[in-house]
């Protein structure tokens, strides 16, 4: 029975270099905002104007892009790959296991479920939105010790650990865990040969 | 201040395009990623379960074999990646004879496997047929989070024949205020969802795990990865690394149903309240020495949840480890190989 190399049945689990690309698209697209918005702060800095209030006036700019309160749609176009990020996932998991949209229109379930996806994402928007203000704050706060960012990915990074936070933070609230439950819920409900419950 | 120009951000872009397009090109050369790297033998099968002896390296070895019990999610062989990061080879080179269930990978003719055929049948089978072939009354059993909680069960039933007990990174009190994984679930309809799919997918459940930090997991990671890429050796682990988080069994429908509803959502394993088959489990019968193994930085199995065992066993040789690090690196970090084979295998022998 000797058997050192076998595992049993096991399917097949290449590293997808498509999922690296993409998300190094994503990385591409948070340079090029960054650099747009460095190119502003450098341009008015040296016009003499306030670090502080251009900065604050940027970042109102990126948070009205996320809450998508501004027909702004370049900005964000290139936010939602950033941000975004939990709903891909999910898609992407939903796309996996081979659900998607009926076939032969939609059901009431399935709207059902998309309006819950559209409450998901509008719970992720307010974390990346928190995540914003937080990262402005991380910024004035360096700036006043005199810390400066020197490196496109510096920033990243501390773009991430703010979404983290604050998406961790949403994460363990009572709001996300009762959605997270209707999301898949509601998903299933499109599958289900059960009655739909009262 | 920002001190980024933008003519250094497009430099730095231009660096990183670079460096992906060779990377991409490494990437598709770099073949087949293996994992699990010592040698074994099959000693004994049932249904798509194999169980494994890991062949001994030391001089002497201890007499009583340690059967490994893994979690039904993700695979074993996180227990023995790659030849520097093997917790297996740690215990082989300390003297332990070390065995292993390999639960294989559910398929639709095992959705109606229930936690009692886990617990019964196939970990009860196991640690039987061990008894038999090495003459032994009882064994010595390490149960890893899942696999940890289904090892409490077996033993609390059976206490003659387990010797000693290991849990590592195991779920005791599901309900801790930081179990992050508990508050995902307790709104999920589980018989819905069950009823549904037969066997849960394991994307699901990955879905889950990427969740608790998708910025880090889905993101970042990749973007750091560049800074890697030409070496081979760095590129080969993170490639190890990814391949065992997407490899992710289905899970057996009606044995997921109890687990989810009975340890997660109602949290029955503390109150006395989990029944496998027709048998209670009551987790005073754990009368058996037992090392109870934590992370204290574990993001999944909170350190709480596991010390909660200490108020409910039934042993007069209780004693708990805690590991410096996380869920996963108690099993892959250097800190791991120096500090926890050697320590588990001490304990073992030392009884």
């Amino acid at each position: 029975m000797s058997d050192q190399t076998e595992t049993p049945t096991a399917p097949p689990n290449p590293f997808d270099a498509e999922f690296l690309i993409k998300q190094a698209r994503s990385y591409l697209a948070f340079g090029e905002q960054m650099s747009a918005f460095s190119a502003q702060l450098h341009g008015r800095f040296q016009d003499g104007e306030d670090w502080g209030s251009m900065l604050r006036q940027n970042f109102d700019r990126f948070k009205a892009a996320t809450l998508g309160s501004v027909e702004d749609a370049g900005t964000a176009s290139e936010h939602d790959q950033l941000w975004t990020q939990m709903l891909e996932l999910w898609r992407q998991s939903v796309s996996a296991i081979g659900l998607g949209a009926p076939v032969g229109g939609e059901t009431d379930a399935w709207r059902g479920y998309m309006q819950v996806q559209d409450q998901y994402l509008d719970l992720l928007r307010q974390s990346a939105s928190a995540a914003l203000d937080l990262l402005e704050q991380r910024l004035r706060d360096r700036a006043a010790t005199g810390k400066s960012i020197d490196s496109l990915r510096e920033l990243y990074n501390l773009w991430v650990d703010c979404n983290e936070k604050t998406y961790g933070q949403m994460l363990r609230g009572a709001e996300y865990g009762e959605l997270n439950g209707r999301l898949f819920n509601s998903l299933l409900q499109c599958y289900s040969k059960r009655e739909a419950r009262p | 201040m920002i001190g980024l120009t933008p003519e250094r951000i497009a430099e730095e872009l231009r660096g990183y395009s670079a460096r992906l397009s060779e990377g991409v090109q490494t990437l598709g050369r770099i073949g087949e990623i293996e994992a699990g790297v010592s040698a074994r033998d099959a000693v004994y099968r049932e249904d798509k379960l194999t169980l494994y002896r890991y062949r001994p390296c030391a001089e002497t070895l201890h007499p009583v074999p340690l059967l490994i019990v893994y979690a039904l999610v993700n695979r074993p062989y996180m227990m023995d990646l790659q030849e520097d990061r093997s917790m297996i080879r740690g215990l082989l080179e300390a003297g332990v004879d070390v065995y292993l269930i390999d639960w294989g990978y559910p398929d639709a003719e095992d959705r109606r496997l229930t936690l009692g055929d886990y617990v019964h049948r196939y970990i009860g089978h196991c640690v039987d047929h061990l008894r038999e072939r090495l003459g032994q009354g009882s064994i010595n059993l390490l149960g890893v989070c899942q696999g940890g909680a289904l090892s409490l069960c077996f033993s609390s039933l059976y206490p003659e024949k387990v010797r000693n007990l290991v849990t590592m990174v195991t779920p005791v009190d599901f309900h801790t205020p930081d179990n992050v994984l508990t508050h995902l679930i307790r709104h999920v309809d589980v018989d819905l969802m069950v009823d549904t799919f037969g066997n849960v997918p394991g994307a699901m459940l990955n879905f889950a795990f990427l969740s608790l930090s998708p910025f880090r997991l889905a993101g970042q990671k990749y973007v750091d990865l560049i800074d890697v890429i030409d070496d081979l050796g760095a590129l080969k682990n993170f490639l190890r690394m990814e391949k065992w988080i997407n490899d992710s069994p289905d899970q057996a429908g009606e044995a997921f149903r109890q687990f989810a509803k009975d340890f997660f959502q109602q949290n029955k394993l503390v109150k006395g309240e989990v029944s496998i088959g027709d048998r209670q489990v009551d987790l005073r019968d754990l009368t058996m020495p037992i090392l109870n193994v934590y992370a204290a930085q574990d993001h999944l199995v909170p350190p709480a949840a596991s010390k909660a065992l200490a108020g409910l066993n039934g042993s007069r040789d209780y004693s708990e480890l805690s590991f410096q690090g996380g869920h996963i690196g108690i099993y892959v970090s250097g800190r791991a190989q120096r500090e926890v084979p050697p320590a588990i295998a001490a304990w073992l022998l030392a009884r």
